[in-house]
């Protein structure tokens, strides 16, 4: 912040109240995280007695993680490769419907396209939790409930990877590279594979990065449809992990080994790959979304 | 002479014949989305609406017993005011940070501004239930880092906290500290990519700082602002997660019936009544829909030509 300081000579009211709005603002977003991942190094005991951003040992954070890890026979870890085949399944799923729909939504023009984008825009402004129960109903009738085949077809539906696709093929597609490439003789898969995907890399990369985003954090929907622990995805083991310990309602305690430490090394274990694909996605989201939000 | 009679013709059967062809194309590219867009848009939609009238439990016709159901639920009327209690504030907040943040932001030198905008946009990361367990430690005085803050107010346990903030002023800062900073990245680019002319031209004119901020920057971004509003709005009316895992922190916290996608949940799974459960549902989408056909047609803000 110095450097904006210098810039203006002084320090008015006005910039005084923009730093301290800041300030608060920084407090905000900030303190909750770094107070998490420091708190998963530290023992129950430190927790409430010593200072909040009192730092735990290696002992502590190594006996709080073998606690977690072997808790139930090893159930987090079957609960985090649950929500890596998901979190696969389901973007690989929602990039074969959206890039190929998207291109051709952007490309050709037939009778139905202005319906499907109406369908689309709806779906995709429609929050997903409003359609969970009425899901939940389907796939009771078709059986597949409590599968991981239902879950993942579920969360392959990704409406707004289809819209930017959609965007993207109609803005950035060099007109006359697909005109003389079909003059050529190239037949619209050979147009599709050829030239359309080899330019839809950051296209491919954004509908991925934000379909992973809401699959990895899907909570109602997974919470809804598996009823069996062992098909459970993280974000709903989590909250099992702590229903079936009572670590967080500071009641007597008992004889799970699942206290405070372990359930904030469980939610960092949530939080985690997200926040490392947020810093390595920073700037590219910056322009995706503004495509898809800003500019549409 | 001949010729000039059958070519145009030729050429428009083969005209038609490409046409045809490039329909067939489109639909097989889109087939996959289709499907998808089927099975989990339209009919899941389609069936809750026609179960809506059907008596689960007998497996009849029912009429429109099942919205006076819901309607005479003395839960419904509770829940509905909660979740507006809980989306105005959430609303409010998230216009005000994100508004004031970003162009303070947008004044700042632009490293500076870029870890900033980091800073508020990492919590996105927290979401679903980690947000709950995450702020459930935050909101209990004897761990939380915001202890001191707490104790300004006399609030020594989390009992005191939730009450004194109260239940949809919790939620609504759970949702503020997850969701706000993914806009105001949005809206970082958007106020860099404004005209610099008319920038320059404002600066010339005389006008800086707050008044560069609120009469230039903030008309040109209004329109957006107004697209966030709504799809927070909407958004919020759906709430699920953070009102179900209150209970993680212990029965006197614990919310069943809070919001309206609560009830309906409660309806399929604990009464086993999917009658009902299927016409609170249909409501909830139908809103929802509502809401989605108005920004389609009644605003620019997409686009779909």
């Amino acid at each position: 912040m110095t450097a904006s300081v210098s810039r203006k000579p002084g320090l008015s009211v006005g910039r005084f109240s923009v730093y301290a709005f800041l300030a608060f603002a920084v407090c905000f977003y900030g303190i909750p995280l770094l107070w998490l991942f420091i708190a998963g190094t530290r023992s129950d005991a430190s927790l409430l007695t010593d200072a909040p951003f009192a730092l735990g040992t290696w002992d502590s954070l190594a006996r709080s993680w073998t606690n977690l890890t072997t808790y139930n026979n090893f159930q987090i870890g079957t609960w985090a490769i649950n929500s890596a085949i998901y979190a696969i399944g389901g973007v690989v799923l929602s990039l074969i419907a959206s890039i190929p729909g998207g291109y051709a939504l952007a490309l050709s023009e037939f009778p139905g396209r202005r319906l499907i984008l109406v369908l689309t825009l709806i779906a995709m402004i429609t929050p997903s939790s409003a359609v969970v129960l009425p899901i939940f109903i389907e796939m009771k009738l078709l059986g597949l409930n409590n599968t991981y085949a239902g879950l993942i077809l579920a969360s392959g539906f990704f409406p707004f990877g289809v819209y930017l696709a959609y965007i993207y093929f109609s803005s950035s597609l060099p007109k006359g590279v697909m005109d003389s490439a079909r003059v050529d003789g190239c037949n619209p898969f050979q147009l599709f594979t050829k030239i359309a995907l080899p330019l839809a890399r950051p296209i491919i990369a954004l509908v991925a990065f934000f379909s992973f985003l809401a699959i990895w954090s899907n909570y109602f929907l997974a919470f809804v449809l598996l009823s069996d622990d062992k098909l459970y995805n993280l974000p709903v083991g989590l909250t099992a992990l702590i229903s079936s310990s009572g670590a967080l309602s500071n009641l007597p305690s008992n004889d799970v080994p699942i206290k405070k430490p372990e359930v904030i090394l469980a939610a960092i274990l949530v939080v985690l790959p997200v926040i490392l694909i947020f810093l390595v996605a920073q700037r590219f989201v910056r322009s995706g979304t503004l495509s898809g939000a800003e500019k549409g | 002479m001949t010729t000039a009679v059958t070519n145009p013709d030729a050429r428009r059967r083969a005209e038609r014949r490409r046409k045809s062809r490039e329909v067939r194309t489109a639909y097989l590219f889109l087939l996959p989305y289709l499907l998808l867009l089927f099975m989990f848009g339209i009919f899941p939609i389609f069936y809750a609406f026609g179960l809506s009238f059907v008596d689960t439990i007998e497996y009849v016709f029912y009429g429109i017993e099942n919205y006076v159901f819901v309607f005479d639920d003395f839960r419904v009327p509770r829940a509905i005011f909660n979740v507006l209690t809980f989306v105005a504030i959430w609303v409010t907040l998230t216009l005000l940070a994100v508004a004031s943040l970003s162009l303070m932001l947008d004044s700042l030198g632009r490293r500076t501004a870029g870890t900033l905008r980091t800073i508020f946009f990492l919590p996105g990361a927290v979401t679903s239930s980690a947000i709950v367990v995450l702020w459930l430690f935050l909101l209990d005085p004897t761990v939380s880092p915001f202890g001191p803050v707490f104790s300004l107010f006399h609030w020594e346990n989390r009992q005191d906290v939730v009450t004194g903030i109260g239940f949809a002023g919790v939620f609504a800062i759970m949702a503020l500290f997850s969701t706000s900073g993914g806009w105001i990245v949005v809206f970082g680019g958007a106020l860099s990519s404004l005209p610099t002319e008319v920038l320059e031209a404002a600066r010339i004119d005389g006008a800086k700082g707050f008044s560069l901020a609120t009469r230039i920057k903030l008309p040109m971004i209004w329109r957006s602002l107004v697209l966030m509003a709504i799809l927070t709005f909407a958004g919020g009316l759906q709430m699920f997660v953070e009102p179900q895992l209150m209970g993680m922190a212990g029965a006197q916290f614990s919310l069943t019936d809070w919001s309206l996608n609560q009830l309906a949940f409660e309806y399929a799974f604990r009464m086993g009544d999917f009658g009902a459960s299927a016409a609170l549902s249909t409501l909830l989408v139908g809103t929802s829909i509502i809401v989605a056909l108005v920004m389609i047609f009644g605003t620019k803000f997409y686009k779909i030509d």
